[in-house]
């Protein structure tokens, strides 16, 4: 039906109006989309009419049991509802979104950072049967290769093959015994065997030997035509098959790893961490995330809040909490081991990031959280810095780690003033990633 | 549309009777709709339906590809959930949805009659839908072959597809500014439009001032004797796309210049306006129209039980959905619109016949009167108002007796076991007879209406009566009644008038007080809305603004030759309330790839200056700006701004009516 032609039509205008990804990452409205499904806000999808302004619109309402006073206030005004009879285009174009589904989001981001992260496989989890291109010697008769067999056989044929009215040429030299003449072939690399040579001497005429002086003359006046020259004049009836030429086809075996990732995000929650900040750590977060479950087959998230002491919680809490303690970071660390211990990272691949306003309690990031962040084997550790508005005096903890692990290539430090960092901060962290090998 | 399948099939079964009974009682209601074909659809295909506005097939473009997605994901989460769709030919095609309940059908299905009635009674929809045949649309057919002419026109090898769709989302833009009060039909034939004709009719309407003088002004009038009527300041062309039509030329990006437009291009252009035309009624009938439908739904679903006792509760729920979306819900306003009519009418009628009663004059009639005996007498008769199968003697002596409110030949059938009379009660009785068991004043909240009645109502009543002592006793009088007159009386408005002339005949201060209605503002003090009037005048103006013109700023061509460049001079007829700015530029973009040559929009803005500005907000009032008339221009790059020249500030500016409700003292 046109209709699918339609959609389609809808959705190339959506892709082409849709924001930049990195528009979308620092600015964008992040609440609509999910854990599987990114929503990003299409630009202008509705054409544009001749329309009244509509602030200086106003409008009509009904109250709900009983009229309410001029200068009360109403919510925001909301076009006729309870439209059954569907027009198209009504609408207003604020809320119109392009779907992407994790895995193009981590391509698309790929592609306007330039990245290449290969998702690591880390357990062979099953092997399974490719594409029939390995050969092997025994095998069912449907899968034998009968092109090779051909094409040995016929090499066969063309090596063994030689020009049988010259050797018997030179049996009819003066004297010259079977002997003779095949040492006389096999000095010109005719694979002529004895046997066969006598048993043409015996088939030859009396009147037929000694016709030639010497082998020599035999050599000056008698061509030795090529096996290829003859093939092609007389053309070729018979191929040998051999048994041991036949080959066999075979799948290939393709090992499978299951390409695991754990990510465990930590927050500081703490007091200082007030709403620009959080933004900005949500901001960062949760592309990672997406990005991370559009690369890997399986994904599996756990979020941790902490100020002094850590706790487990829920995505969609993980970024609205805020408590009022002061701040240990190692207290997320410790917890963040322990969950850890459930994913090996021979069978994981783990991710470990951890966001705050770089504010420790005295001494603990030299005494716990680089220790720490050392002992727990990760394909990444990242730490976020938000602080907007510059460094605090005491605001050191990014500073410490970076020095301190700045140089492995599993660290990554990165820091987000306001919104335009972001997409740099990601791009730092991701792409520290990618130095390391498999 | 398949209905092979096994579920639609048996629904389609299920549903023969109720079909038939649905429009048995919607003529015995006294509604005369057009033939319905219903059609079971599943879920896919009712969105699809909806997406395309309700037929089959629509020309290519992306729009209808938004509307399905829209649609789709409404409908996923349960939002919006549609239950039918029926497009306004005769016959009218009505879909239903497959999976939906039984109780859910049947409401469909008298709903779905209603609007068949509507379409086929409201001279609106006369004046755009007939095509060919009067009294015959088939809008269907046109459709079609406007999808078959432009799928042709994207697939010829000599046309670039692109160009095809550039050119029709530049007429989409434009798809409101159509003169909709012109049938499309008049332009063939100008002779046929009698001058006096026009006027009278507009007379019997009853319009008030400010509809009259925005809608249907004197040189709306005189510019429809005149086809060829020139363009002045006093009389500019609002069918935009009609203009564009006929003088528009087409812009050679390569050669830089103005060249005539191809003919597929024009050809194209033609089509989606008469679409635009055809789809005008519909935008311009839909509080009536929805009003209307849901009116007669809930009469026969809830009243008449159409649905069965053990599927009411179901309906309820049915209804509770629709009607409770928020926002200004149409089907609400509708429905309380055409209730209101019915309730006045019958009390008009009421109280003309008290009025004609001895001793009793307007001046006494609030004392004089025991309300409660009112009440009682105006109670429908027993037998009318609860009859079931039991009473099958009693009907047959009202037949003998030729009581116009039975149905002689039902009731007989009725005798002879052919029909079910606990199932079916209304089918025994006549027209007459179910107004009189309906009777709109005797349901339970409407009980207080007769004595609610105005003395300046009153007044006006008895203020040319004669023959005002017919009536001995308040009981011969109310014995007297005509229970029809409030259904007679709303077929009658159904069949002449539109949202606009509705809003402003009917929505009474009485109806905006009982019904909470008050207007908002936006508030620039504090940055929000708040509720600026409950002035009965104010909420009517409100509505008016928001449904003439389809809600949309009036735009027309003044000059075809601005500058004496060939420019083309739109302008917007300001009314006090402003255009968005930033779509009006990019719509004069489009307007530019239609007209080929620089194109330029007048419009008023209001502009605070800097002083007035803090002053308000340090008092906490609204600033006071001062209207400033615009010029915008687009070239073909880019929009520029000018100063408009006060002869043309003139022709655009509204005259007395004002939009803003804001009160003096609003926030103080």
């Amino acid at each position: 039906m046109g209709l699918r032609d339609d959609l389609e039509r809808f959705r190339e205008v959506g892709e082409s109006r849709r924001q930049d990804l990195s528009q979308f990452i620092s600015y964008g409205d992040l609440g609509q989309s999910t854990q599987g499904s990114v929503q990003i806000p299409i630009k202008i999808v509705d054409l544009p009419e001749f329309v009244y302004d509509k602030r200086s619109m106003g409008g009509v309402g009904q109250g709900q049991g009983g009229t309410p006073q001029p200068g009360q206030p109403v919510g925001p005004p909301q076009p006729g509802d309870g439209d059954e009879d569907g027009e198209p285009g009504e609408e207003g174009a604020d809320h119109e979104y392009y779907e992407m589904d994790p895995e193009e989001f981590a391509k698309e981001l790929d592609e306007e950072l330039g990245l290449e992260l290969e998702p690591k496989g880390k357990q062979v989890v099953e092997e399974i049967e490719g594409d029939f291109t390995d050969i092997t010697r025994t095998g069912p008769r449907g899968t034998l290769d009968f092109e090779e067999l051909f094409k040995r056989g016929l090499k066969r044929k063309l090596a063994m093959d030689f020009d049988e009215s010259y050797v018997r040429e030179g049996l009819k030299v003066r004297d010259a015994t079977p002997r003779d003449v095949y040492e006389w072939a096999r000095n010109q690399n005719i694979p002529v065997s004895l046997a066969w040579i006598a048993d043409q001497a015996s088939q030859l005429a009396a009147d037929e030997l000694n016709q030639w002086e010497s082998f020599e003359a035999v050599e000056e006046n008698v061509a030795n035509e090529p096996t290829i020259n003859r093939l092609r004049r007389e053309g070729l009836r018979e191929i040998p098959f051999r048994k041991q030429d036949e080959r066999f086809r075979y799948p290939e075996i393709i090992e499978k790893k299951e390409r695991n990732v754990v990510v465990v995000n930590i927050r500081d929650v703490s007091g200082s961490m007030r709403e620009r900040k959080r933004e900005l750590v949500e901001r960062t977060l949760t592309p990672l995330d997406w990005y991370l479950t559009g690369k890997y087959d399986t994904a599996s998230f756990h979020y941790i809040a902490h100020d002094a002491d850590a706790w487990e919680v829920d995505r969609p809490e993980f970024f609205g909490i805020r408590s009022g303690g002061g701040t240990k970071i190692s207290s997320a660390y410790k917890l963040a081991a322990e969950i850890l211990e459930q994913y090996p990272f021979s069978e994981w691949n783990r991710y470990v990031f951890a966001a705050g306003d770089s504010e420790n309690s005295s001494n603990d990031t030299k005494d716990a959280v680089i220790p720490l962040m050392e002992s727990i084997d990760a394909n990444l550790h990242a730490y976020i810095e938000t602080q907007p508005g510059g460094a605090a005096i005491n605001a050191t903890h990014a500073e410490e780690v970076e020095r301190q692990l700045g140089d492995r290539d599993n660290v990554a430090v990165t820091r987000v003033g306001e919104p335009d960092d972001v997409i740099d901060a990601i791009y730092d962290i991701l792409s520290t990633e990618g130095t390391t090998d498999d | 549309m398949r209905d092979e399948r096994q579920l639609a099939q048996k629904t389609a079964t299920e549903l023969e009777t109720p079909v038939k009974r649905a429009r048995e009682l919607a003529e015995k209601l006294g509604l005369r709709p057009y033939p319905v074909n219903y059609w079971i659809v599943d879920h896919d295909e009712m969105n699809e339906l909806i997406a395309y506005s309700g037929f089959q097939r629509r020309y290519p473009h992306w729009r209808w590809g938004m509307a399905y997605d829209r649609q789709r994901k409404q409908d996923q989460f349960g939002m919006g959930k549609a239950f039918e769709i029926v497009n306004n030919d005769n016959p009218s095609h009505a879909f239903l949805q497959e999976s939906n309940t039984h109780a859910d059908q049947k409401a469909v299905i008298t709903h779905v009659e209603a609007h068949a009635d509507f379409f086929a009674n409201n001279a609106w929809f006369g004046l755009y839908s007939d095509r060919g045949d009067p009294g015959q649309p088939n809008a269907a057919a046109m459709l079609e072959q406007h999808a078959a002419a432009i799928d042709r026109y994207m697939n010829d090898p000599e046309i670039d597809r692109a160009d095809v769709e550039r050119l029709i989302d530049a007429v989409l833009c434009l798809e409101d500014t159509i003169d909709q009060h012109r049938p499309l039909l008049a332009e063939a034939d100008p002779e046929d439009r009698d001058l006096s004709d026009i006027r009278d009719q507009l007379d019997e309407l009853g319009l008030s001032d400010d509809v009259r003088q925005n809608v249907f002004d004197d040189a709306w009038i005189e510019a429809h004797e005149d086809a060829a009527a020139e363009l002045t300041l006093d009389d500019p062309e609002r069918d935009v796309l009609a203009y564009l039509r006929d003088h528009g030329l087409a812009y050679d990006n390569s050669q830089q210049k103005a060249v005539e437009r191809e003919s597929w291009a024009t050809d194209v252009i033609d089509r989606l306006r008469e679409e635009a035309y055809y789809f005008a009624a519909q935008k311009m009938t839909k509080i009536m129209n929805e009003g209307w439908a849901a009116y007669w739904e809930s009469l026969m679903m809830g009243d008449e039980r159409f649905a069965g006792t053990d599927e009411f509760i179901t309906y309820a729920d049915h209804q509770a959905r629709v009607l409770g979306s928020p926002g200004l819900n149409p089907y609400k306003l509708g429905k309380e619109l055409w209730e209101h009519i019915e309730n006045t009418t019958n009390r008009k009628e009421v109280v003309d016949k008290l009025l004609r009663v001895e001793g009793i004059t307007w001046r006494n009639f609030h004392d004089a009167i025991d309300f409660s005996v009112v009440e009682e007498r105006l109670q429908p008769d027993p037998l009318v108002a609860g009859l079931t199968a039991s009473d099958i003697d009693e009907l047959l002596q009202r037949i003998e007796s030729n009581d116009d409110r039975f149905d002689a030949e039902r009731v007989e059938a009725a005798a002879a076991g052919e029909l079910d009379l606990d199932r079916y009660p209304w089918a025994v009785l006549t027209y007459t007879g179910l107004s009189e068991r309906h009777f709109s004043l005797t349901r339970r909240h409407n009980r207080q209406f007769v004595s609610q009645i105005s003395r300046e109502a009153l007044e006006r009543e008895a203020r040319y009566m004669f023959d005002d002592e017919r009536y001995e006793t308040i009981e011969a009088a109310l014995a007297d009644i005509n229970y029809t007159s409030g259904w007679d009386r709303m077929r009658e408005i159904r069949a002449s008038h539109n949202d606009v002339t509705f809003i402003d005949s009917f929505l009474t201060p009485e109806f905006v007080s009982s019904h909470n209605y008050f207007t908002y503002e936006y508030s620039q003090a504090t940055g929000d809305y708040r509720v600026a009037s409950i002035d009965p005048a104010d909420v009517k103006r409100k509505l008016l603004l928001q449904f003439t013109n389809f809600g949309k700023p009036t735009i027309a061509v003044y000059d075809g030759n601005f500058d004496n460049r060939g420019e083309l001079l739109l302008g917007h007829r300001y009314n006090g309330v402003a255009l968005n700015e930033k779509q009006a530029h990019a719509v004069l973009e489009r307007v530019f790839e239609l007209w080929g040559r620089p194109v330029n929009l007048m419009t008023i803005r209001v502009e605070y200056d800097e002083h007035e500005l803090e002053v308000a907000r340090r008092r906490g009032r609204e600033p006071n700006g001062t209207e400033v008339g615009v010029r915008f221009r687009y070239d073909g790059s880019e929009v520029t701004e000018h100063d408009l020249e006060y002869h043309l500030q003139e022709a655009i500016e509204a005259t007395d009516v004002d939009y803003d409700t804001k009160p003096d003292e609003w926030l103080a």
